[in-house]
């Protein structure tokens, strides 16, 4: 974690290229805090001073590696870390960085607790505590039913007819002659009934 | 006609004697039944002898015959609520009420109950609002550690999905919710909304006695909901109770028309159909209370013979799933008396019709069902009138096209509407006869002699308006009767905003829905064909709010009526101006279906009924608490944590926002990092999402090593390396965010 006391000295002198690498750098940092909600401008300005410096830091160490990604690999790192050791758990492929944001959501960081963040211990007990408590319940441990269907159970007229139509379902051609077959027979129908003679005999 | 006895294995324990003996079912069912088979027997020989006055035709035998097909249902519905109004007179302590067991009933209840909320495509934050709203209420009743509460998503929007999961979080933060709500989203949707109902069962049914199940509009009262589980933990036999949803919040004329109708008749067509159905009563679906363990034992859909649409997966599931229940021995009851139970309606009848061509595709595919084995029959009955609800349109289509063919045919054949002796004149003759052999009933001879005179004297026309007379007596009578009681009772006329907005909202209601009929019908004809074509329906969200429908739509919709309409009243005009008259109701209809389907869609219009206290109902006048919860609530809109803000919503928020991410990664199962989600992220990253197709968005979106990925990647990369909606996205957290905004 950056220290208030280290300066930043260790960066200078920047020609203007350089300069606007940590310009971007720093933005990106300020905008992370942003996004997790930390809107006090001093705790942001500090907490970005302390993430730079130790990306300046690795800077000296790693020169390919652009300062912007340098800069938020540190502040990701950082959170981490810190989430983990107020947490007491072992990371686990970042789901525990995940995890550790959303409990930093959950226990209210940045309403309650914006001073605490990324800061090193001891901790308010009260904060550490609803860190630890807010792990997430994706939900409760199963407790599994069968159900299974029954068959479908018809009387006479609904087999037969459920076999008609799984016929016809099996071969378009039964269903087509079918369809033909019907349409045959309410054209007799309606002639049957509407054509002439229409009189009944009383 | 009852249900089987209860199996010793699988039915309810025995021992437990059912609520109603089975006599007292048996007459009250012969009495229901008995009244509408003799109503509309009287009807159908009423109609025969009139043909037979005017000349038997041919199609004569066809029309009789849909008639008292359809009239036997127009009875069946009226019938409801006349026993419904008898039933409401003999007083609250003379109906038989399941939950009376329930009264005075206090203390924890005894057993875990969970509430259940599936949801698809939904406005989740609404969603969550209800949840919170009854979340609040059980708290209120102080049963609260007897529920679990189930958010179950059958979402396919990815950005849904995502607000589904932020809008949770956020509700769960505020009721301090988690362990006790819990969100479920299935990676596959399917058998639709039984079939994420079924999965929960699966996975987490048996921790629960007894589920209740809502709909993603749906809203009940706490304290009704504990009366429905402590009903349930007091009568071991009771398998699914159902209450009746009111229809609330409706904003168009259209909606606002349907509650008030609902509202002001409903309590009589429910009160009746208790009346008969007691134990074996039906399931709609939602706003019940099931028993976990028989409904996973028993009600599990089979598939039907064949394909959809008349085939294959069951669409319509809730009137299947009572019948199994009710076939194994369990007894399924509504609960008449639950007042705080609410949903909300279409807000258009385009909406409405939206919504029917589902129903009617699963209703029909009830059919097979009617000829399965062991179903009572009560079963039967709710089946075939689910079934006849959407058949019914076709019939009344064909039965009046073959009314206008008579029409036509006597006009063309000049044949002259000159009375001859009635057959009903013989019969009442040969019946005064008969009855005459027994001195004591004098009297009765001499009086059916009396209105055999009467009927001789009768002209057909006379006869006719006498047979349309009773049809119109049975569509409206019960509505003037629910409106009699309404302003007779003070407190019923005052929650319905006063006598007169109520005397002029029944007769709009009337005219209107007299109208909207026929387009109805057409449209309902329409969707049957297209079945028998072959046409399948897909699982569409349902619209819950509109401004309105468009007057293109209208027409795409309507145009068929609106067309059939034209020809109708002009083949009408030529045959007669007395048969263009008896068919101007219908026709008048057709021709106005578009712009009474526009009209009717403006919520403009229903806010200016609204002011005027038209069309109100009592929950509009003075909004019962849980509704007043439900518009407080908040919990699930939270600036902290949002996938709505712009530029990034859904997807993005998911990726870029350390919370969101952190939500949703927290969510998905663990898995290992592996090549093939890597390319797809990069893909992702370098294109956008909008790039992927949409499973493998999905895909990758369940793939946690990967989400964090690119949860790291748009932060660190250099914005000229990654698609622009990243770069807009982290971008705009440097604008601050307050912690009012939204």
């Amino acid at each position: 974690m950056g220290q208030p006391d280290h300066s930043l000295a260790a960066l200078r002198p920047l020609n203007e290229g350089e300069l606007v690498e940590w310009e971007e750098a720093y933005v990106a940092v300020e905008a992370y805090l942003g996004a997790l909600r930390i809107r006090n401008r001093l705790l942001v300005a500090e907490l970005v001073r302390g993430i730079l410096w130790r990306a300046s830091a690795r800077h000296a160490q790693e020169p390919g590696v652009s300062v912007r990604s340098l800069a938020m690999d540190e502040t990701l790192k950082e959170i981490a870390e810190w989430t983990k050791q107020v947490l007491a758990e072992p990371l686990q492929q970042g789901r525990l960085a995940a995890r550790g944001r959303l409990a930093l959501l959950l226990t209210d960081m940045p309403g309650q607790w914006q001073s605490v963040f990324l800061t090193p211990e001891p901790w308010p007990p009260a904060f550490v505590e609803a860190m630890r408590k807010s792990y997430l319940s994706a939900g409760p441990q199963f407790a599994a039913l069968t159900m299974t269907p029954r068959p479908l159970e018809l009387n006479a007229i609904g087999s037969g007819a459920a076999q008609w139509w799984e016929t016809m379902d099996r071969r378009p051609v039964v269903r087509k002659m079918f369809f033909f077959f019907l349409i045959v027979l309410i054209v007799a129908g309606l002639w049957f009934i509407f054509g002439p003679d229409i009189k009944l005999p009383r | 006609m009852d249900s089987p006895s209860p199996h010793a294995d699988s039915g309810p324990p025995t021992g437990a004697k059912p609520y109603t003996s089975l006599f007292t079912a048996g007459v009250r069912r012969t009495i229901f039944f008995g009244l509408v088979f003799t109503i509309n027997l009287v009807a159908g020989i009423w109609l025969f002898d009139l043909y037979d006055r005017l000349g038997l035709h041919k199609a004569h035998g066809l029309i009789l015959g849909l008639f008292l097909l359809l009239n036997g249902l127009l009875t069946l519905g009226t019938m409801h609520a006349f026993i419904g109004v008898w039933d409401f007179i003999r007083g609250r302590r003379r109906a038989i009420c399941i939950t009376d067991l329930a009264k005075s009933q206090t203390g924890p209840l005894t057993q875990k109950h969970v509430v259940v909320m599936p949801v698809y495509n939904e406005d989740i934050v609404k969603v969550c609002g209800r949840v919170e709203a009854i979340y609040r209420s059980i708290e209120a009743a102080g049963q609260l550690d007897a529920f679990d509460f189930y958010i179950l998503s059958d979402t396919t929007d990815l950005n849904c999905w995502v607000e589904e999961e932020v809008a949770w979080t956020n509700m769960c933060r505020r009721l301090d919710g988690f362990g006790k709500i819990y969100y479920r989203r299935r990676r596959k949707n399917e058998n639709r909304k039984a079939g994420n109902i079924g999965d929960f069962v699966r996975n987490w049914g048996g921790h629960y006695e007894a589920m209740v199940v809502l709909d993603a509009d749906s809203l009940m009262d706490g304290g009704d909901i504990v009366k429905l589980a402590r009903t349930m933990e007091l009568y071991p036999r009771l398998g699914i109770l159902q209450t009746p949803p009111k229809l609330i919040r409706g904003g168009s004329v259209f909606t606002r028309m349907q509650q008030f109708a609902m509202r002001l008749y409903g309590p009589l067509f429910i009160r009746g159909l208790n009346y008969w159905q007691l134990n074996s009563g039906s399931y709609w679906g939602h706003n019940a209370i099931i028993r976990v363990r028989p409904f996973s034992e028993f009600c599990e859909l089979p598939a039907l013979p064949g394909r959809e649409p008349f085939g294959g997966r069951i669409l319509s599931h809730d009137f299947v799933e009572a019948a199994l229940m009710v076939r194994e021995g369990w007894e399924v009851w509504l609960a008449w008396d639950i007042v705080g139970t609410y949903e909300e309606a279409p807000p258009t009848l385009v909406d409405h019709l939206k919504r029917d061509r589902r129903w009617c595709q699963g209703n029909l595919q009830h059919m097979w069902l009617v000829f399965a084995r062991k179903f009572p029959l009560p079963s039967r009955v709710h089946l075939f009138m689910g079934i006849m609800a959407y058949l019914g349109s076709p019939l009344w289509f064909l039965f009046l096209l073959f009314g206008t063919y008579v029409a036509w045919d006597r006009h063309k054949s000049g044949l002259s509407d000159l009375p001859v002796v009635s057959r009903f004149v013989e019969w009442l003759d040969k019946l005064a006869t008969w009855v005459s052999q027994w001195p004591s009933l004098q009297p009765v001879s001499t009086e059916l002699r009396h209105l055999r005179d009467l009927a001789l004297k009768m002209a057909p026309n006379d006869q006719a308006l006498i047979l349309m007379g009773l049809v119109v007596v049975m569509l409206f009578l019960p509505k003037i009767l629910a409106l009699i009681g309404a302003v007779l009772h003070g407190p019923t006329r005052r929650s319905f905003g006063g006598a007169i907005p109520l005397i002029l909202g029944v007769f709009m209601e009337m005219v209107l829905s007299m109208f909207m009929a026929p387009a109805i019908m057409i449209a309902h004809t329409f969707m049957i064909l297209g079945m028998v074509m072959g046409a399948s329906v897909s699982w569409g969200n349902q619209t819950r709010e509109t401004d309105g429908t468009g007057w293109g739509e209208a027409v795409s919709v309507h145009g068929p009526a609106f067309i059939a309409g034209v020809a109708w009243t002009a083949l009408a005009l030529w045959i007669g101006p007395s048969f263009a008259l008896w068919m101007s109701p219908i026709l008048i209809g057709m021709l106005l279906s578009i712009p009474m389907s526009v009209l009717t869609s403006r919520v403009r219009y229903g806010q200016a009924l609204k002011s005027k206290k038209l069309f109100s109902i009592p929950e509009e006048i003075s909004p019962p608490e849980i509704m007043t919860l439900a518009d407080q609530a908040q919990a699930a809109v939270d600036a902290a944590l949002t996938a709505k803000a712009p530029g990034r919503e859904g997807v993005i928020a998911a990726v870029v926002d350390p919370y969101v991410n952190g939500v949703h990664v927290s969510l998905l199962d663990a898995s290992d990092p592996d090549e093939d989600h890597a390319e797809l992220a990069e893909k992702m990253l370098k294109e956008g999402a909008a790039a992927l197709k949409k499973d493998e968005l999905a895909n990758i979106l369940y793939h946690g090593p990967s989400v964090l990925a690119m949860h790291r990647a748009v932060w660190s990369r250099p914005f000229d390396a990654l698609h622009s909606s990243w770069g807009k996205a982290v971008e705009s957290y440097r604008i601050r965010t307050e912690p009012d905004a939204v």
